[in-house]
């Protein structure tokens, strides 16, 4: 199942609070082309996860627009075709592993699928933990079984907000390693926030360097054939 | 002595020649507080969802709820009796008005007690408000659910036993007022303990129950700080009128929405008219005012001492964990106590002058400050204890530059919850016993159906009781801002 192209045109976001306000994003305009994945990469408070919350429908612009085919952000999340994972995996304690997983269908309204959800957990690595509580899982367990949730409701746009941030290098590489291919095999459109050039490099076919908030983009790199994480620094040191 | 305490023997006596009278009493007093207790709660929790899904009438709600909430019992006791008519109607609604407020900001705390991600994942697949409420914070709200509860037990007892006081015909409130006018002390001892141990049975039960489903025991800080903004002085002027005229409104609008008799259910413009307009208006003005003041100044020493001593006893257990670990349990225990059901007694021991009253309301507030406080000074970060304790700080400065601090927050909500409650006692106390005050004011102008000062006097001690909140977040909001801000931030 192949998504849709995502347009941001003169995108922009200011946030007003009790002080002065903050511009988060530069009006700008790209598109995330359908079945590819992209990552974003920028300094710390540069305006990336506000991109993403943008495209997500979790925040509204300041100015300019989001659309995914022809339909919205809110449009798409409606029809169950948009997930999401967080930072903090955000898994409901109360629930087991499966029944975290099988959550993602439910939101989504679509049917429960049992086999479905095994298979998942099975494929992110969970075997044998479908019956445990988040609290006795890893951070890197979590964080998969968090993926595994997303895909649950086969979404057409899969965003991903740092989910491998709090985890250790050598849990992230592997989830790096195993993790991507259960959405890219299927052709879905993911957007990737991440700090970690080498990550960006792991996972996307593409990668945009954002410059310090408020975000431009100072870059749009093509990881393959060739892309080093050593490239992507230097274009990040560029942008800073 | 003998006059004051009851012996265990006596007691044992007691209870087994008036077996079938207590028992009965018991049952129905118990069936009034569950019932009111079942429909306080329900109210809170409809409450609480309706300012998280709506949260632009928060403030209005809010105000709305604490305005009922410091209506004093003692004084819609015998309203809602003319009301309802003979029954147990009374005892329930007071057993509710009793429940309602703290398991609304428990549940209110509780309802929002979910991480932003938990909010961010139900709106990424386009759910709304109420599905977030129904999935994810209903059960989030859990731990502080059966903290209420907890709460709830001995304020429904205590609630259904002031109805009692008011002109009911069975229960142990009707059982207690007789013992006292007999100057029966081993009946009024049994009956306090009767109704002590039944909170307490049913405090710990659902402490129990909780443990099992939480697997960890209830919170016991309840209240958080006040979410109330700073604003200029005209536009809280504002939003006071405003919220002035809801009030009265909604006043108006109750009792001509059960069309409510006017000889009873008296109206704002009747209070008015009692009070202002009246031919007799300035001399009803200084009876209420004269009774006011009596009532005032037994309750702000109590309140005082009881908010002190509940913080002052709360450092010093903290600052010595042996005498925490001796101390706090039985605290704890102890805020289950229904303190006005125990106020017979601790007349009976100091007797009907200001010394009584004031104990009644310092003891009523003692424990709920204290179990708060100590919880408030553990919530120190524990980053902030070692930063302390690496420069070799002492216990003393530890606890005034870190641990105070970090109670305040705690400090201040008990010092807000302890207005109504120390209102409640000190009302309660001049009904029953001293024959002095607003209380015993709203005790004759029940009895003699003078509901033109029993309305005014309800309204006077709201008013007050109003005010009194209003100025107690005022003072919070600004120490906080200066002490911990960080603790303030919704």
């Amino acid at each position: 199942m192949t998504g849709q192209d995502i347009r941001c045109e003169g995108l922009a976001k200011t946030f007003d609070g009790s002080g002065p306000s903050v511009p988060a994003l530069s009006p700008l305009a790209v598109t995330f082309h359908a079945g590819q994945t992209t990552a974003l990469v920028g300094p710390s408070g540069c305006g990336k996860s506000t991109l993403l919350r943008l495209v997500a429908g979790l925040e509204v612009p300041t100015e300019g627009s989001v659309q995914i085919g022809e339909e919205t952000p809110a449009q798409l999340a409606k029809r169950g075709a948009l997930a999401m994972a967080f930072q903090d995996a955000a898994l409901l304690p109360w629930r087991s592993v499966r029944g975290n997983v099988a959550l993602g269908r439910r939101l989504a309204r679509q049917k429960t699928d049992p086999a479905l959800v095994d298979d998942l957990i099975s494929r992110v690595g969970l075997s044998g933990f479908e019956d445990r509580r988040p609290a006795e899982l890893s951070g890197g367990m979590r964080q998969r079984a968090a993926i595994a949730r997303c895909l649950a409701s086969q979404p057409e746009l899969l965003l991903l907000d740092e989910p491998f941030g709090a985890v250790d290098a050598m849990t992230r590489n592997a989830l790096n390693r195993d993790l991507p291919p259960l959405w890219r095999d299927r052709g879905t459109t993911a957007l990737l926030v991440t700090h970690s050039a080498r990550e960006a490099v792991a996972i996307a076919d593409r990668i945009l360097v954002l410059s310090p908030r408020p975000a431009k983009i100072m870059a749009d790199l093509t990881v393959r054939p060739n892309l080093t994480a050593g490239q992507v620094e230097a274009a990040l040191l560029k942008a800073a | 002595m003998q006059f004051i305490v009851a012996s265990p023997i006596a007691i044992t006596q007691y209870v087994f020649a008036n077996a079938g009278l207590l028992s009965r009493a018991l049952w129905t007093t118990t069936q009034s507080a569950a019932l009111g207790f079942l429909w306080g709660n329900l109210t809170a929790l409809f409450l609480a969802a309706l300012v998280i899904l709506q949260p632009r009438v928060e403030r209005a709600v809010t105000i709305l709820a604490l305005v009922v909430f410091c209506l004093p019992l003692v004084a819609t006791g015998p309203i809602l009796r003319v009301i309802y008519g003979p029954g147990e109607g009374p005892q329930i609604t007071l057993a509710a008005l009793a429940v309602y407020y703290t398991s609304f900001l428990a549940l209110r705390v509780g309802l929002r007690a979910v991480p932003q991600s938990w909010t961010d994942l139900m709106r990424s697949y386009g759910r709304g408000s109420w599905d977030t409420l129904v999935t994810v914070r209903m059960r989030a709200s859990l731990p502080y659910g059966f903290a209420a509860l907890q709460i709830a037990a001995p304020a429904a007892f205590l609630g259904a036993m002031v109805g009692e006081f008011t002109g009911a015909e069975r229960g142990l409130g009707v059982l207690t007022l007789r013992s006292m006018r007999a100057l029966d002390t081993d009946g009024t001892w049994t009956i306090a303990l009767l109704a002590t141990a039944v909170s307490m049975t049913v405090y710990f039960a659902i402490g129990a129950l909780a443990t099992r489903v939480l697997k960890d025991r209830p919170p016991l800080l309840l209240a958080t700080p006040s979410q109330s903004q700073s604003q200029p002085i005209w536009q809280m002027g504002l939003s006071a009128m405003g919220l002035a005229v809801l009030v009265l409104v909604t006043w108006h609008g109750m009792m001509e929405l059960f069309e409510l008799n006017r000889f009873f259910a008296k109206r704002p413009a009747d209070i008015w008219s009692f009070l202002v307009t009246g031919p007799n208006a300035e001399s009803m003005r200084q009876t209420l005012w004269a009774a006011l003041r009596e009532t005032l100044t037994l309750t702000l020493p109590g309140y005082l001492a009881g908010l002190g001593l509940g913080a002052g006893l709360a450092m010093t257990v903290v600052m010595f964990p042996k005498l925490s670990a001796l101390i706090l349990p039985v605290a704890i225990a102890l805020r289950s106590v229904p303190i006005i059901t125990t106020a017979p007694l601790l007349i009976l021991a100091l007797g009907r002058g200001a010394v009584g009253t004031i104990t009644i309301v310092a003891v009523m507030i003692f424990f709920p400050t204290l179990v708060a406080c100590a919880e408030g000074l553990r919530q120190t970060p524990g980053a902030v204890s070692d930063l302390f304790r690496s420069y070799g700080a002492g216990r003393l400065r530890k606890l005034a530059l870190a641990q105070i601090p970090a109670m305040l927050p705690a400090f201040f909500a008990s010092a807000r919850m302890a207005i109504p409650a120390g209102l409640l006692a000190v009302t309660t106390t001049e009904w029953l016993a001293t024959g002095r005050g607003i209380g015993n004011l709203m005790a004759l102008t029940a009895s003699t159906s003078n509901y033109n000062m029993l309305w005014s006097a309800t309204a006077a001690l709201a008013v007050f009781a109003l005010i009194m909140y209003l100025a107690a977040e005022a003072i919070e909001r600004r120490v906080l801002q200066r002490y911990a801000s960080e603790q303030t931030r919704p």
